[in-house]
């Protein structure tokens, strides 16, 4: 790999480690915002600041350094006790982060360059707030740094060991101004080890033979230390323990150590020191492409896989039938693995609205705290990565029109500080994303009247509190800030419906007038894989998705006489209310002797699918229906079977709540409105209807 | 920045000027290899230089070893300017350039 390109990754991949210090920044200043006594927040506000400009500067981003390097001066004063954190700074800190994001993805797409006017204005005003003098752009290259006042606390002493890896200097690394950075930490001595330096004819002119063996007096810990060689850490082998000898001693010691360079035949090359890394380094940063292709050749395979399964089935030779099992059961836990490889806990997406809540509360004059819950359940990349627009939506609806403004909560008896809760909790195959609120609550009657201005329901229409709350996520039910704030809470939320639409989820709101607002998305765990049971219907192929599914019973002619018509099956002494596919998907063949009923769990409670017979389990490779199907919402996708045919992927909470609507508006089951399925493992054909 | 050798009778004389880093390390490899090679005694001035990194040092270091065991006088001529020699305390190389090496390569 050329020299250049190396450099560019290692460019990139200080922007992408850059840009997790940033989020983690971003919430150390929230925090410090409510606790403004808290050392432990700014010394890791110092420290993300200082990474970020140390190795800003090791990886070409001088103007970035540069900018950095003065707010990284204020926090060292406040982190030494001579200046005071205010709200203000706080602010101050979080619009310059934001620059500092700009130039961080300068040149990278069409990402907006940092404004040099509002660096400025930032710089002017936090040299004004701190009283700073010495905050001016840093320089790279300035020679001896003195060694800085070190945090509040006890010094001790580090004992270091550098050595930096072959490949080191050609990512555009260089190991002095990590001694330099380190030398800010505290007092450094130094000795270079010339050990493993080769005869000059042999030697490679590009690479660093040298290492280093450091004490460092710091009050700083562990970490802190560590973080100065967090861009190299994985080209180099190095450790730092606590130096052992007495601080009394070693100072001569160090003394006379330094008078020499290190020459110990010892530390020749093949006894170099061994890694001491975080639990971390072990873990690999992998572009999302990489592994988004990865999943799509595990899903291939998966498809392919069902054939060979089918075909063993068809051949009846054990030979292959056991290969085939063989393969089976390979596929099925690289499936699994590639899927774990791509899930990610939430709680990036969720801190990043702190922010987000810190804002909009300063421009609305609202007190508001936001809450966090759940944030290390993990979810499909793909699906997270689509979730922060939603959520943003509903953040900024509660933040808006839920809670109410000061002398309301205060009329109302309520926390002068309202509350704003994000949670994620695992159900089945789906996860559940919460965002409540403990404002005004929607008043139901406001928004059925609304609905029945905007003529998106008839005036007489019979509607539950459900389905007056899902009106709110019609596109065009509301543009918001003309009505009330009982009644308009409809900025976005036709978006947030499209966005939980696309991935296949359902949105749940629970209001109560005065007391809050809960809004519930429901999402799938993953969007490419899952495991399902096969069932038809007739010719037709239908699965169900596993994780919902509960158990299977027959379904006799004598059955159905004893519940009088009714559609509902008694399983061991609990009424259980079934759904007949052949008659909500209009197929029109003759019906078996004996029918399964599959037991299913929904969140409306438990229901039954009539089907002709039970196929087995499946991998089911989940392909979208395209644009076109986009309004269907019973079923999720489709999936190609071993034998070639399509098997349509049912929703069971759709399916269920489609079929109650259907029952209470009292259609006739065998005619639900525009349904048709044709042909063997169905063409389906939109209805009107949409379930909210 | 730029590297430069002269030669005369005795003497075969590197010049380093400016940053002297990973980008010109094969080149000073080789020239130190030229000047080692010319059986002459080998002065090196910093006096220009402005800059060194950790490559140009532990070329300098080898190349001064390499002239030991040749018997080769190795001078590194000329104070470094104080920029220089700051930076390469700092870096741990309080013996460089090395004193007594220079006192022998200087009879060369």
């Amino acid at each position: 790999m050329s020299m250049a390109s190396n450099a560019d990754q290692f460019k990139q991949s200080f922007r992408e480690e850059a840009r997790e210090i940033l989020v983690d920044l971003e919430a150390a200043l929230l925090e410090l915002n409510e606790n403004v006594s808290d050392g432990e927040l700014v010394g890791r506000v110092f420290r993300g600041l200082h990474t970020i400009k140390g190795s800003g500067s090791m990886f070409g981003f001088e103007e970035l350094a540069a900018f950095t390097h003065n707010l990284e001066t204020a926090f060292d004063e406040i982190r030494n006790g001579r200046l005071e954190i205010n709200s203000e700074l706080i602010d101050l800190t979080l619009a310059a982060l934001d620059q500092i994001r700009a130039m961080l993805e300068e040149g990278v797409g069409e990402a907006t360059p940092a404004d040099a006017d509002a660096c400025a204005s930032i710089l002017a005003k936090v040299r004004q707030l701190t009283g700073v003098a010495g905050i001016q752009p840093a320089g790279g290259q300035t020679a001896r740094e003195p060694a800085s006042p070190t945090a509040a606390g006890p010094a001790r002493e580090w004992s270091i060991r550098f050595a930096p890896g072959p490949d080191l200097m050609l990512n555009g690394t260089n190991p002095l101004l990590l001694l330099r950075e380190l030398r800010q930490l505290g007092g450094l001595s130094v000795k270079a080890s010339m050990a493993a330096v080769p005869p000059l004819a042999e030697l490679d002119p590009e690479r660093c033979y040298v290492a280093w063996e450091m004490v460092l007096a710091t009050a700083v810990e562990r970490d802190a230390i560590r973080d100065v060689f967090i861009f190299v850490e994985d080209h180099c082998e190095l450790s730092i323990e606590p130096a052992t000898p007495p601080t009394s001693n070693s100072a001569a010691n160090r003394a006379d150590a330094t008078a020499m360079v290190l020459d110990d035949p010892r530390s020749q090359s093949g006894g170099r020191r061994t890694y001491d890394k975080p639990d971390n380094a072990s873990s690999l940063r992998v572009p999302a492409a990489k592994l988004d292709q990865f999943v799509d050749l595990v899903g291939e395979l998966v498809t392919v896989q069902a054939r060979l399964s089918e075909l063993a089935a068809r051949r009846d030779d054990p030979e292959i039938a056991e290969v085939s099992e063989e393969i089976e059961r390979l596929t099925s836990s690289l499936r699994e693995n590639s899927m774990n490889i791509r899930m990610l806990p939430i709680r990036a997406t969720f801190e990043t609205f702190r922010r987000l809540v810190h804002d909009l509360a300063r421009d609305l004059g609202k007190d508001v705290e936001l809450t966090i819950e759940g944030a290390e359940t993990e979810l499909d990349k793909t699906v997270i990565d689509q979730l922060s627009d939603p959520l943003m939506h509903l953040i900024r609806n509660s933040m808006d029109h839920g809670i109410e403004p000061r002398t309301l909560r205060a009329a109302r008896g309520k926390r002068p500080t309202a509350t704003i809760h994000l949670s994620a909790r695992h159900s089945g195959a789906s996860v559940l994303i919460g965002v409540s609120d403990d404002g005004g609550g929607i008043d139901a009657e406001a928004v059925r009247s609304r609905a029945v201005e905007k003529g998106l329901v008839a005036a007489d229409a019979a509607l539950t509190e459900a389905e007056i709350f899902g009106l709110l996520f019609q596109p065009g039910f509301s543009t918001a800030k003309q009505v009330t704030d009982v009644s308009g809470r409809g900025v976005g939320m036709d978006v947030v419906r499209q966005r939980v639409d696309s991935l296949r989820g359902t949105i749940d709101v629970a209001s109560t007038p005065g007391t809050g607002t809960s809004v519930t998305l429901r999402l799938p765990l993953t969007l490419a894989i899952i495991d399902g049971l096969l069932v038809s219907v007739g010719e037709a192929c239908f699965v169900l998705p596993l994780a919902n599914t509960l158990e299977c019973i027959e379904l006799t002619s004598r059955d159905i006489e004893r519940a009088n018509g009714k559609h509902v099956a008694n399983v061991r002494g609990v009424v259980v209310p079934y759904i007949r596919l052949r008659d909500h998907f209009n197929i029109r063949t003759p019906r078996p002797e004996i029918e399964q009923i599959m037991l299913v769990e929904t969140e409306g409670g438990r229901y039954g699918f009539v089907v002709d017979r039970v196929l087995g389990d499946c991998q089911t490779v989940i392909k979208s229906l395209g644009r076109f199907y986009r309004h269907v919402q019973v079923v999720s996708g489709a999936t190609i079977l071993g034998n070639g045919t399509v098997a349509l992927i049912l929703d069971p909470e759709r399916l269920a709540a489609d079929a109650v609507r259907l029952g209470r508006q009292g259609l006739p089951r065998g005619h639900p409105a525009g349904r048709t399925v044709a042909g063997p493992c169905g063409k389906y054909k939109s209805s009107t209807v949409n379930a909210v | 920045m730029g590297i430069t050798r002269e030669e005369s009778d005795t003497t075969s004389t590197i010049r380093l000027e400016g940053t002297v880093d990973i980008s010109s390390a094969a080149e000073l490899k080789t020239l130190l290899l030229e000047a080692l090679d010319s059986g002459k005694a080998v002065r090196v001035s910093l006096e220009a230089a402005t800059y060194l990194d950790v490559t140009a040092i532990e070329l300098l270091w080898a190349a001064e070893r390499e002239a030991i065991k040749r018997g080769v006088g190795f001078t590194l001529a000329e104070p470094a300017p104080e920029g220089v020699s700051a930076a390469l305390l700092d870096a741990g190389f309080d013996r460089f350039p090395v004193p007594e090496y220079s006192r022998r390569g200087g009879k060369g």
